[in-house]
């Protein structure tokens, strides 16, 4: 399902990277980096939601902003309610794991084509609250698979408007749920990597492009593995080859560990705005977020994991 | 807009031929060489605790003495789960440090950790034993089993 968008810009953002393990890429080039864990908060849940306030308020300080979109990875999205309550801005909350930003942007997108008016797409992701509420306890010695991604820690967003800036928003298509019969919440990216392939498969037909109209086309946190098979799957799904394709996840981490990369709903528009913008080489990239819709109980009962991705297509000028 | 026409067309993968495409890029982990870390790591602990319990045997009778080497070696594991060591030794030892009662240790140390915020009762009493409930039951459960066996036939 895509729909174009006339006058939907990205003017501005606010980025916070809140923990500088394995020296992620974009450390330099974010608005702010901190390494804070708690933010002087008695627990970790609390401390997400403050990442999400100081990304917000510094974007009110400059607009006027009539509506707040913003969401986590954490159970009823806490964080996010709890940073909109400190707002006091009319709020939606979504979900859809790790690719809650495309989400965000798509449903204001929506909203201010034709209202002329402004609003914000927040996300937040937090290492511990992840690793307590999706995997083990935070201090628990589980030894990693190569296949497991660690979290990235942080806030972004985006501000929405209808003022001509150099990020226009083209395009959108909403992807559809799939679920292969894949059932390891360990490895995510195998678990995104067909929903990922379709959605951007659904895109080309319904605009009636190629992959080489792209310059770039930039995913969420399909990781290393995932990203190949991502590659194989459409391959197979339209008998075309992509050459153009970079993996927020997999470059997120300049350090060597056990991960196959970095994962949570930050990722995406980290990369995008702080490394692939600072750039300057991209003028047609096309941003699909990953999200892989397991819970706790799903995956103890062995339910296969259902995936959903979106994709926006953005045109950048410098 | 039929659900067939969302989803890609015909050439969409069957759940093997997805199965094989995963296995192409994934390897499997080397468990040759973890097991052998694991072997000499989870060795170096038994000898731990063969020392310690040599130690106490001067001052103590033999039962007494294997009690009090399970105690320290969980308060060693405690104490390196509370201050944010035993994750990090663990990803060299691999599991050479989870199967003896260091990794009970720590699997309990952890889950309470992690509940201290939501309180005494529901928090840390309700989520002490969230990993180690299962350890405690069958545990008990086969001890039940094998001392039963055991005591038939010998």
């Amino acid at each position: 399902m895509t729909y174009k968008f006339r006058n939907v810009y990205i003017s501005d953002k606010c980025s916070l990277l809140a923990s500088t393990k394995y020296n992620p890429i974009v450390k330099e080039n974010v608005n702010k980096c901190i390494d804070d864990y708690y933010m002087n908060e008695k627990t970790i849940e609390i401390a997400e939601s403050k990442y999400q306030e100081y990304t917000i308020n510094e974007l009110i300080k400059k607009e006027r902003v009539d509506l707040l979109i913003s969401g986590d990875l954490q159970n009823q999205i806490l964080s996010s309610t709890l940073a909109s309550s400190k707002i006091g801005l009319p709020v939606l909350g979504i979900y859809s794991a790790c690719a809650t930003f495309v989400e965000g942007i798509i449903i204001g997108s929506m909203f201010i084509e034709r209202n002329k008016r402004n609003a914000i797409v927040t996300v937040s992701s937090h290492n511990l609250v992840s690793e307590k509420q999706f995997r083990f306890p935070v201090e628990y010695g589980a030894v990693r698979k190569s296949v497991n991604t660690c979290t990235a820690t942080g806030s972004v967003s985006a501000l929405l408007t209808n003022k001509k800036s150099n990020i226009k928003v083209e395009s959108a298509t909403i992807g559809v749920m799939i679920q292969t019969n894949h059932k390891d919440a360990n490895d995510m990216g195998s678990a995104m990597a067909p929903s990922c392939a379709t959605v951007l498969y659904n895109h080309l037909k319904e605009t009636n492009r190629g992959p080489s109209y792209y310059d770039l086309i930039l995913t969420g946190d399909l990781g290393i593995y995932g990203k190949e098979i991502m590659i194989d799957y459409f391959e197979k799904i339209s008998n075309q080859k992509l050459e153009n394709v970079i993996d927020s996840g997999s470059i997120f981490y300049k350090d060597k560990n056990v991960y196959a990369g970095a994962s949570g709903p930050v990722c995406l528009p980290l990369i995008f705005f702080d490394y692939i913008l600072k750039q300057k080489k991209y003028n047609k990239i096309l941003l699909i977020g990953t999200g892989s819709m397991h819970s706790v109980i799903s995956s103890n009962q062995k339910v296969e994991i259902p995936s959903v991705s979106h994709a926006i297509s953005l045109e950048v000028k410098y | 807009m039929n659900k067939k026409q969302l989803i890609a067309n015909n050439n969409d993968m069957n759940n093997e031929e997805y199965d094989k495409l995963i296995k192409k890029h994934i390897k499997e982990e080397n468990v040759l060489k973890n097991m052998i870390i694991s072997f000499f790591s989870g060795g170096l602990i038994g000898l731990l605790g063969e020392v310690l319990t040599n130690i106490f045997l001067k001052y103590n009778n033999l039962n007494d003495s294997y009690l009090m080497t399970f105690v320290v070696l969980i308060i060693i594991g405690s104490l390196l789960t509370g201050i944010g060591f035993f994750d990090k030794i663990l990803s060299v030892c691999k599991c050479g440090l989870i199967v003896p009662s260091t990794g009970f240790a720590n699997t309990m140390t952890s889950s309470a950790m992690d509940a201290r915020s939501e309180g005494f009762i529901k928090g840390i009493g309700a989520s002490i034993f969230k990993l180690t409930g299962s350890i405690i039951l069958y545990g008990i459960f086969f001890g039940i089993i094998f001392g039963f066996i055991r005591s038939m036939i010998l």
